[in-house]
């Protein structure tokens, strides 16, 4: 009831000063605008690390790399065989608690359509690549066992190889045939376009504007920047085997500088259960161990380091945003208090006059916390929408790679700061104002 | 058992080495229902009396009791509470709230002692209506005769109906004749069986008054 009076009081008091009180709410206003965009800000900056890092492979994928030989078993290095096919063979019969192992072979090879001709990355797959790499197949078919078995000649091609081979960057040319290297081989599947939420929405805006020019001269699709989602669409994949008899034969199995068996160029398993990943890393280890012969020749790289690197820089990003943001608000919450102070030393005698009448020194104090805490919400309240319109016109021209994004808890949370804010800037001045005796409030001039 | 009760009261300001006795052992009773006038010279101590039977100043020394309660040991929520429902002051310089109109302003005490809204309005205009002001309730107090902001102030003092009503020189701000209506207004509520003390320098008032108490240099005479 009494509370209810004192929040009409607080507004009767903003209204008979509107000009101040915007001015006092201005640094509220910024306060939780910038606090708002902090969030925001760092929010789209954790939605593009996410969007990357799933387009990697996840924290699942788990790598098999190629290490020097240890010093002190230098002298038995010959045991070895290296990171070879049996590897992944060993693996995929032995770990259970890996669901997917691929062994890879690749080479940078031309790649030629009629009189085009450019330079990929050409990798010689088996099936699990396709879960590994996390592809999704757009058009056709994904390469299979039998593909494998009779070593066909055929392909499946990225989004990439389309947009600078063919004129039409949209194409679906299945069937057709590139020569790769000195061979031809005939595309089956294509997969989709790897890009940013963003850089689709560009894509489909320009695509909506100018309809892509055709004929001789039409400029194909430019390289796209530096990416992860780069790598991702410009590739070439044919089953390994294939690969194998038409590009490494060079260095097949019995050339001095290979040993005795093929080895791979790179060798990706994936972890079936997060929760068990340190017992599959052991089991990777383990079995390795058992196919190198004892030699240490290999380590297991995963991406936790990475992750966490990029955790810890969301961090202090959140910390300095929310530095910046906090000291904005501190400043708009010093402005509410200086506010208060000057208006209660003018009110000094309306507030002996109410002592007066009957006013306890609580009632004082409890007024002009509210009166501050209504001035503090409302500039919150203004914050907020500025925030919001702000977000829009960032959203709408800003070429940041990452997009804001603003999530209701962001909201909640920037609002009770405020709030927060208005009340601690309140303390002070009603604590001045409810210590005045009534007579010394009534006798100020 | 009198209603208002003080003994041996001194009132003493330091203004660093001087001291500057306002009230300088007074004793004093006054019963219920009396009409009392307190006369004296400027600066012996009037005021400072008023705002001790007020409640709205503490004592230095001695003995203050108005109706039941021991008001120069009590705390401040309890004098604010005496002040709220046993008495109405009226000052001479009106002391409304300028922000608010005639009726909020004599609502004002209600709202410290917890009166739904809805009696609040009632009361208040009751009071408004007692002073004569019905026609103005919506008035701020800048909108206002002298005349008119002292009948408001008097509202105020009336809403909580409190067994006690001071004023100090409540004519001291308006012409002889507006001076006359508001201390007919004060004669009223003593015929009414208020309480009621006034300092005034009015010698037909202070005639009028069925009490005199005459003060000098803080001390009653
Ligand atoms: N806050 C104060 N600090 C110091 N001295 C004070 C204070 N208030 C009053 N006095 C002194 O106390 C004495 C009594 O003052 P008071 O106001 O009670 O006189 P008064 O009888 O009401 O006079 P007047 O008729 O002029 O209103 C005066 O000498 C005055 O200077
Ligand atoms: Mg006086």
């Amino acid at each position: 009831m009494k509370f209810l009076m004192g929040i009409g009081e607080g507004f009767r008091e903003i209204r008979a000063h509107k000009f101040r009180s915007f001015l006092t709410m201005l640094g509220v206003v910024l306060g939780v605008a910038s606090l708002l965009a902090m969030f925001a800000l760092t929010e789209g900056i954790a939605t593009g690390y996410r969007e990357v890092m799933s387009q990697m492979g996840g924290l699942e994928r788990v790598k098999v790399r190629v290490e020097p030989v240890p010093a002190h078993q230098e002298s038995i290095r010959e045991l070895s065989p290296g990171r070879t096919y049996k590897d992944a063979l060993a693996l995929r019969m032995n770990a259970p608690l890996l669901s997917w192992v691929s062994p890879e072979l690749d080479l940078y090879l031309a790649v030629r359509r009629g009189d085009k001709a450019e330079t990929f990355e050409v990798i010689g797959i088996e099936e699990d690549y396709l879960h590994t790499e996390r592809h999704n197949l757009e058009y056709g078919r994904f390469l299979t066992d039998i593909d494998r078995r009779d070593h066909n000649r055929v392909c499946v091609i990225g989004r990439g190889v389309i947009e600078r081979l063919w004129e039409d960057p949209e194409a679906v040319p299945l069937g057709e045939s590139v020569r790769i290297g000195n061979e031809f081989f005939r595309i089956v599947g294509i997969f989709q376009r790897y890009e940013s939420e963003r850089d689709k929405k560009k894509r489909e805006l320009r695509a909506k504007e100018a309809p892509p020019a055709q004929g001789p001269g039409a400029k194909t699709g430019k390289r796209s920047r530096w990416s992860t989602f780069r790598f991702k669409n410009d590739v070439v994949v044919v089953p390994i085997t294939t690969f194998t008899t038409v590009f490494k034969n060079t260095k097949q199995a019995g050339t001095p500088d290979e040993g005795a068996e093929l080895k791979l160029d790179d060798l990706n398993v994936q972890v079936a259960d997060l929760n068990m990943f340190e017992e599959a890393l052991a089991q990777i280890r383990q079995i390795l161990m058992v196919t190198h012969r004892g030699i240490e020749d290999f380590s297991v790289e995963t991406r936790q380091e990475m992750f966490d690197e990029m955790n810890a820089a969301m961090r202090n990003l959140h910390m300095s945003f929310g530095i910046i943001a906090g000291i904005s608000l501190l400043v708009g919450g010093i402005g509410i208090m200086n506010i208060m102070l000057a208006s209660i030393s003018e009110r000094i005698r309306e507030i002996g006059i109410r002592r007066a009448v009957g006013a306890r020194s609580g009632d004082i104090f409890g007024q002009i916390v509210i009166e501050s805490t209504v001035l503090a919400a409302l500039g919150g309240v203004a914050g907020l929408g500025a925030a919001l319109l702000l977000m829009k016109l960032l959203v709408a021209i800003s070429p940041v790679q990452n997009r804001p994004v603003v999530h209701m808890s962001a909201v909640i949370m920037s609002l009770t700061f405020a709030v927060g804010v208005g009340v601690l800037a309140g303390l002070y001045p009603a604590w001045r104002a409810a210590k005045l005796s009534p007579i010394e409030a009534l006798r100020y001039e | 058992m009198s209603l208002i009760e003080l003994r041996d009261v001194r009132k003493i300001y330091r203004l660093g080495e001087i001291e500057i006795r306002a009230l300088d052992g007074v004793s004093l009773e006054i019963h219920e229902g009396e009409y009392a006038a307190i006369v004296g010279p400027s600066g012996s101590g009037k005021s400072t009396l008023m705002h001790i039977l007020g409640c709205l100043d503490r004592v230095t020394e001695g003995y203050v009791r108005i109706d039941d309660v021991d008001v120069s040991r009590a705390g401040g929520d309890r004098l604010a509470r005496t002040r709220n429902e046993k008495i109405g002051f009226v000052f001479q310089s009106f002391n409304l709230l300028p922000r608010l109109n005639v009726l909020e302003n004599v609502e004002l005490p209600l709202v410290y002692s917890g009166v739904s809204r809805a009696e609040r309005r009632s009361r208040a205009l009751e009071a408004v209506g007692a002073v004569g002001l019905s026609d103005r309730t919506h008035n701020k107090p800048n909108q206002l005769s002298g005349g008119q902001c002292q009948r408001v102030a008097i509202a105020r003092a009336l809403v909580n109906n409190p067994r006690i009503i001071l004023a100090d020189e409540p004519t001291g701000a308006l012409d002889s004749k507006t001076g006359r209506t508001i201390l007919d207004l004060f004669r009223e509520l003593s015929q009414r069986g208020h309480t009621v003390a006034l300092v005034t320098h009015d010698a037909n008032v202070a005639a009028e008054a069925r009490r005199q108490i005459v003060i000098r240099d803080g001390k009653i005479v």
